[in-house]
């Protein structure tokens, strides 16, 4: 595991403000404001941020996006599916926000060498927080199964603030439960 | 009283005409205990007189609210055999009310968890349909759309997992897919299981869960994505014919087909949104569910015949699958489970249980993470057994 929080390198803080800008991007189209960024040997290779009320789809999260922005792209090159690991293997992902249940599992599918996020999401988070999907400690019978270093609290107050506007202004598309999550069974 | 145990594992056989026994298990959200198993804690019981069973319990729960164990009665007609261990000490103000009413206390155990108990209460922990059972009609639905399932599943040129998802107010399917994460127009490679193998596989199937670290299970089905869901660059691609992708599972697909159905047949700007809670307000006919129903379809299908943008966007748009169930072959990996979570989808079937990456019981337990904005109820279908026979199956 990499260091949790500590020293900042400044190129970590420099990627998250990519992914800050993402999340800007999906505050102002009023979507939950989450970004990310992909980055493969110092260079940003694919953005993305959350397009859930757009698309009506709510699994069209920031990781999904950029995801998707690089098959394509890596697809057009004619790329193998072994080569298209070996790339994600040295793939980076700054994201504003712990990724969620369903992203974490993604990323782990996919082999993602290491992951930034922002602030924690101590309801749905699949990095530490509810489940841990980045570790790779379960039965040796997964073959293929590899896990990855997850760092979070990197520039977490902004990524919370943008949050903190966006719920005060009441997520249009939701349903009252979603404004306020209380629950109910 | 007793809380029926079938309560929390409803079994419902069907005898469908061909003879063969479909069964719905529901799947709960928390992993099941047998019964002498169940961890328990430790109460102070007291034989009372019953005519002050009223007086006492009332004074106990305001002395002592039992705010962890809402699920169990304070008073029942008879009582359990104690044991002497110790326990904390009781509160004066209880113990006060023990001398006042000349009590005898012993100790009991009591089922710390939501399960079978003489001291259970009747609580009903959801409010989804199927938890406490199906009528003879669901349940023929339910196998209805597992065969549904079965078919798409059986299509590809190798076992696949599918989805589909269906409204149950009108048994609508509002989308169907397969996995795709290596769909290929030549999809048709050396490690395609042929028929005999694939005999084989079913058979062995059974034994696969009970002992999954005896074979390799993963070799069995290759081509279900949540069985394997690491594997996906192990299998060759075939150049720009080629349509894989990693991570579209048959649920992730099955979603964005109903979202797009969604953006079809509700164009509006997006911000307008419906519950289905209010639609049934809004509507300006009061009768039955199902006339509401069929009036809600008709319009549908008039929308999409005319393909006009009428005012029907403002009255029925749903909110993502709220309301919806999907029906899976396989039970579905963290990512597909997390997914459904997301979309709000209300239950979820699926046939076999998935011991490598299962998230609805077998690895994790989704259902149960209470964390979570919303929750599902799961069940499990058992199918006859020669039902991923490719021939001997209609």
């Amino acid at each position: 595991m990499a260091s949790c929080g500590g020293e900042k390198m400044p190129e970590v803080i420099e990627f998250m403000k990519l992914a800050l800008e993402q999340a800007k991007i999906a505050f102002d189209s009023l979507e939950v404001p989450v970004g990310c960024v992909l980055v493969m040997d110092g260079k940003v290779i694919s953005r993305g941020r959350n397009r859930t009320n757009e698309t009506r789809n709510a699994t069209r999260h920031a990781e999904m996006e950029a995801i998707d922005v690089l098959l394509e792209q890596w697809k057009k090159e004619d790329l193998t599916k072994a080569e298209v690991a070996e790339r994600f293997s040295k793939c980076y992902l700054y994201v504003t926000c712990e990724p969620c249940i369903m992203c974490a599992a993604s990323l782990s599918f996919l082999g993602i060498k290491e992951v930034y996020y922002g602030c924690a999401n101590d309801k749905f988070g699949g990095c530490g927080s509810i489940l841990s999907l980045h570790t790779s400690t379960t039965s040796g019978e997964n073959v293929g199964r590899k896990g990855y270093n997850c760092t979070g609290g990197i520039m977490a107050e902004e990524a919370v603030s943008l949050f903190r506007n966006f719920y005060e202004l009441g997520n249009p598309n939701a349903p009252k439960p979603h404004r306020q999550p209380v629950q109910q069974t | 009283m007793l809380l029926e145990s079938t309560n929390l594992y409803a079994h419902h056989y069907l005898v469908l005409g061909d003879m063969e026994s479909w069964e719905i298990v529901h799947i709960p959200d928390k992993p099941p205990f047998p019964l002498h198993q169940q961890p328990t804690v430790s109460v102070y019981a007291a034989v009372i007189d019953p005519k002050h069973a009223h007086t006492l319990v009332r004074k106990l729960n305001e002395i002592l609210p039992l705010e962890s164990l809402r699920h169990a009665k304070r008073v029942r007609k008879q009582h359990l055999d104690g044991d002497d261990s110790q326990l904390h000490t009781i509160p004066q103000e209880v113990v006060e009310l023990i001398d006042s009413y000349q009590l005898e206390t012993f100790i009991t155990k009591l089922h710390n968890s939501v399960l079978n108990s003489d001291w259970m209460c009747g609580l009903n922990c959801s409010n989804i349909s199927g938890i406490t059972g199906f009528s003879e009609e669901e349940s023929r639905s339910v196998c209805t759309f597992m065969k549904l399932a079965l078919d798409l599943a059986k299509s590809d040129t190798q076992m696949v997992n599918a989805a589909v998802v269906v409204d149950p107010s009108n048994n609508e399917v509002i989308a169907r897919a397969c996995d795709q994460v290596h769909s290929c127009s030549c999809s048709i490679s050396h490690d395609v299981t042929n028929s005999s193998s694939l005999e084989y596989s079913i058979q062995s199937h059974d034994n696969m869960l009970l002992n999954s670290s005896a074979s390799e299970p993963k070799l069995l089905f290759p081509g279900v994505s949540c069985l394997n869901p690491w594997g996906w660059s192990n299998r060759n691609s075939c150049g720009r014919a080629c349509s894989w992708h990693p991570l579209r599972h048959a649920a992730i697909v099955a979603i964005e087909h109903s979202a797009a159905r969604d953006r079809r047949l509700f164009p509006g700007n997006g911000h307008v949104f419906a519950e289905t809670d209010h639609v049934q307000l809004d509507l300006s006919c009061p009768s039955s569910k199902k006339q509401k129903t069929k009036s809600i379809q008709a319009k549908v299908n008039a929308e999409l015949n005319s393909d006009s943008n009428g005012s029907l966007s403002d009255l029925v748009r749903p909110y993502l699958c709220t309301g919806y169930d999907i029906y899976l072959i396989w039970e579905p990996c963290a990512m597909c489970a997390m997914a459904l979570v997301h979309q709000r989808i209300k239950r979820i079937f699926y046939a076999f249980p998935n011991p490598i990456a299962g998230a609805l019981g077998s690895v994790h337990r989704l259902q149960g993470e209470k964390s979570l904005n919303h929750h599902y109820a799961v069940f499990k279908v058992s199918l006859p057994q020669k039902s991923l026979d490719r021939e001997g199956y209609h």
